[in-house]
């Protein structure tokens, strides 16, 4: 009898889902299409060579040297060469360069006759990636011009070469960026943004195939359809949706680890394990918000909200521990948080599963607390109430 | 022709009405741009990442080594958070999320120092976060040029050459960076000016999609004629509507623009007045292509699932995170569609950079082409979307004259 009542309410759950295009639309079509965006997007890795002017005011030997040593950098791509500082400057303004490298007038003179002078790096931290990139190819310009300069004077106050390389970098601090030693972009930001995105369109399809019925009026004759059980009904509409995003989710898996060599330093089946609580954790988290708001506009802003946000308080960019402690907080209800912590833990870095158990553990939290609200959306459904 | 400006009023009033007997729109026109922007930039006010805690594996356990332990837990980047015996136990640390880094001294750490060698220490740095990365990266370079100077000069004394030798080859050539726009290197100082231009886009284009899809199901009950829409030619109604907008959002222009930055301390170098005038194309094309994207959205809630995700789309488009000049034609061709991406780079350009009206033309020029492709969009598209309606009153005006 029951499963008479479940296979009637899932007939009716796959109907409603293919009897619009915005289902197919918001469920299948925007997530891969997203994802193919995103890693298209950032195929290169890292944006080099940056764009950037040197001004040389100086125009000696020595000055001319720290060009062309620019020119030879990895990093940075002096695509002008400027004469005054103004116009360097209304170049970053226009967004057409990304830092300028300022070689002072009398550089060659007071660098070699021991006055000193003093090379200026312009950065635009405007745009934090290409900023920064053209900081780090001058710095590196910077030091190595300064180090000969250095060498030479010690050389020729009767210092050995190799006490004077040891001399110049007496300790070298080697940093090791582990798991992704090519500094990939890609490889950072998609395996959190993607399912960030598939996590926000699965909360929204979520509560707006619930509301819709109390929108339309029909949630009395879905709540009938299953023999007047909540329960039943929630997972005859939701169960289809579950299969379709767990489906594309793990689409999303196979293109960024299979398809594109994504790191996935431990076995695949932790990362399918928590897409698919991933998937249901957000469904239910909309079921939580439904309850609390059976409104199809309210739930569904609430719920824009929050997904919308997630992408910053999840943090995925900037440290959760970094935040305000009011605000930091919150990342602690998206199931996203847990799946991102997952990521980084089994995909990048590859360590035990052992170290991951309680996010697993709170993924499963909230399917729980989703069951405790559901007898107050029941109410609603018996009563459709549509506020525009 | 007074009669075409008439109607023109008549329908920026009742787009007036419209929009504030309308709760859900009010939510998006107002309710969004006045709460989402401080909400972000709470999120991301610290600003900078402080005192990430690092594992030391000291194998050496001399005054030297213990010294640099001192020194970068000096650093206002990194902060030790204890001594691991050896590796796998500085691992462990790091599995438990207990530290962000691990910094390995080796054994013949103060010996090759002593012998005037190049000494190599290793940092092992967690990579989930680019932010940390970079924190500590730069904290490690200043250390070691900083650590260099001082055991240089230790050295040179030593040798017994003269200081102002010594002086001279360390003063040859320093440098000084200077970083533009975001000088304290924060980083809701980055994104957030990119983000604000981008909630007043977004914002407009899911009310106006909102009200659109309203008429839309106004005019499914009533034959294809919505009873509250002024009868306008097309151009008369996009213009009418598009004016409401851009008056309902001048005031959400400076609270964005201008007294976000200024409440929490964003930078915002630029001339607020030239900035009002630049943003104006762009509300108004923001306007015009919601008008035209509302053939999407039939149903008022549909906004949500059409619109909302796009945000995050238009934000990498925008090419605060990722650069443009490393897009492929494709994206960058998209990117140049939409009305918000030039905003973002012409406000950074003023806001941040301090440039003016003059500095960022290209983009000024752009958002006015945007306007006219997609007024000329819109007024086909609503020329299609008003037919059932004028042929069922054609129909109507034949069987009953």
């Amino acid at each position: 009898m029951k499963l008479d009542l479940l296979l009637r309410s899932l007939a009716r759950g796959c109907r409603t889902l293919v009897s619009r295009k915005l289902y197919i639309a918001s469920m299948v079509v925007v997530p891969i299409g997203f994802t193919l965006f995103f890693i298209n997007l950032m195929e290169i890795g890292l944006p080099i060579p940056v764009p950037v002017a040197v001004v040389d005011m100086d125009q000696t030997q020595l000055s001319r040297r720290v060009v062309r040593n620019l020119g030879s950098s990895e990093l940075i791509d002096v695509s002008e060469k400027l004469t005054t500082y103004h116009q360097a400057l209304q170049r970053v303004r226009e967004g057409k360069i990304y830092g300028f490298f300022f070689i002072p007038e009398n550089f060659q003179k007071d660098a070699i006759n021991g006055k000193g002078t003093t090379l200026t790096l312009y950065s635009n931290l405007s745009y934090y990636v290409p900023g920064t990139l053209s900081f780090k190819g001058f710095k590196t310009i910077a030091v190595t011009t300064s180090g000969g300069v250095v060498v030479t004077t010690l050389s020729s106050a009767g210092v050995s070469d190799a006490t004077a390389a040891s001399l110049l970098q007496p300790v070298i601090i080697t940093n090791h960026p582990t798991s992704n030693p090519w500094i990939n972009y890609n490889y950072y930001l998609s395996p959190s943004f993607i399912p960030a995105l598939l996590a926000l369109m699965v909360m929204l399809v979520t509560s707006y195939s619930i509301c819709d019925e109390i929108k339309h009026g029909t949630s009395v004759e879905w709540l009938e359809n299953s023999g007047g059980s909540i329960g039943i009904a929630l997972v005859g509409k939701l169960l289809p949706q579950t299969i379709v995003s767990v489906s594309v989710g793990l689409l999303m898996l196979a293109i960024m680890f299979g398809f594109n060599h994504f790191p996935l330093h431990n076995h695949v089946w932790h990362m399918i394990w928590a897409m698919v609580l991933l998937v249901v954790g957000c469904q239910s988290l909309a079921v939580i918000v439904v309850c609390a708001v059976p409104n199809l506009r309210l739930s569904l802003s609430v719920l824009a909200l929050t997904g919308i946000l997630s992408f910053s308080v999840a943090g995925f960019s900037f440290p959760v521990q970094s935040m305000y402690g009011a605000m930091g907080i919150f990342s602690y209800i998206l199931p996203i948080r847990y799946f991102f912590l997952i990521y980084v833990d089994q995909a990048l870095n590859g360590i035990p599963i052992y170290f991951s158990r309680w996010y697993y553990v709170a993924l499963l939290v909230f399917p729980l607390l989703a069951i405790i609200g559901v007898r107050r959306l029941k109410k609603h459904c018996l009563n459709p109430v549509y506020v525009p | 022709m007074k009669q075409w400006f008439l109607t023109l009023f008549r329908v920026w009033r009742r787009e007036f009405r419209l929009v504030f007997s309308d709760g859900g729109v009010m939510l998006f026109f107002f309710a969004l741009p006045l709460m989402y922007p401080v909400v972000y930039t709470l999120i991301y006010n610290p600003e900078v990442v402080r005192n990430i805690e690092i594992a030391v594996v000291d194998h050496c356990r001399t005054a030297e080594s213990r010294d640099l332990t001192r020194k970068f837990n000096a650093t206002s980047a990194m902060q030790v958070y204890g001594y691991a015996p050896d590796l796998a136990a500085a691992r462990r640390m790091m599995n438990q999320h207990d530290v962000y880094a691990i910094l390995e001294i080796p054994r013949d750490y103060a010996q090759k120092l002593g012998q005037g060698e190049q000494a190599r220490v290793q940092v092992y740095c967690d990579m989930s976060l680019l932010l940390r990365y970079r924190t500590i990266l730069s904290a490690l370079t200043n250390l070691q040029m900083a650590l260099g100077e001082e055991i240089r000069m230790d050295k040179i004394d030593m040798a017994g050459m003269v200081g102002e030798t010594a002086m001279g080859s360390s003063n040859g050539i320093s440098s000084e960076a200077i970083m533009l726009g975001d000088p304290t290197q924060g980083f809701a100082s980055f994104c957030m000016p990119g983000i604000l231009v981008l909630i007043l886009q977004q914002s407009l284009i899911l009310g106006v999609t909102m009200l659109a899809a309203g008429a839309s199901q106004r005019r499914r009950k009533n034959h294809g004629i919505d009873p509250l829409t002024i009868p306008a030619p097309p151009a008369c109604s996009m213009l009418g509507k598009m004016l409401c907008y851009v008056v309902l959002y001048l005031p959400m222009c400076l609270y964005t623009l201008h007294i976000v930055p200024m409440m929490f301390s964003l930078p915002h170098v630029g001339n607020i007045w030239q900035e009002l005038i630049f943003i104006q194309p762009m509300i108004i094309g923001s306007a015009f292509l919601g008008l035209c994207l509302s053939v999407f959205v039939t149903e008022r809630e549909s906004s949500f699932l059409i619109i909302v995700f796009t945000s995050v789309a238009f934000l990498f488009l925008s090419g605060l995170t990722w650069p443009r000049f490393a897009m492929n034609g494709f994206w960058t061709l998209i990117g140049d569609l939409i009305p918000g991406i030039w905003g973002i780079e012409g406000f950074i350009g003023m806001s941040s950079n301090g440039g003016s009206i003059w500095d960022v033309r290209h983009a000024y020029g752009m958002m006015w082409g945007l306007v006219g492709l997609y007024f000329l969009v819109g007024l086909g598209l609503t020329y299609y979307r008003e037919l059932p309606g004028r042929r069922f009153a054609k129909e109507k005006a034949r069987t009953n004259p």
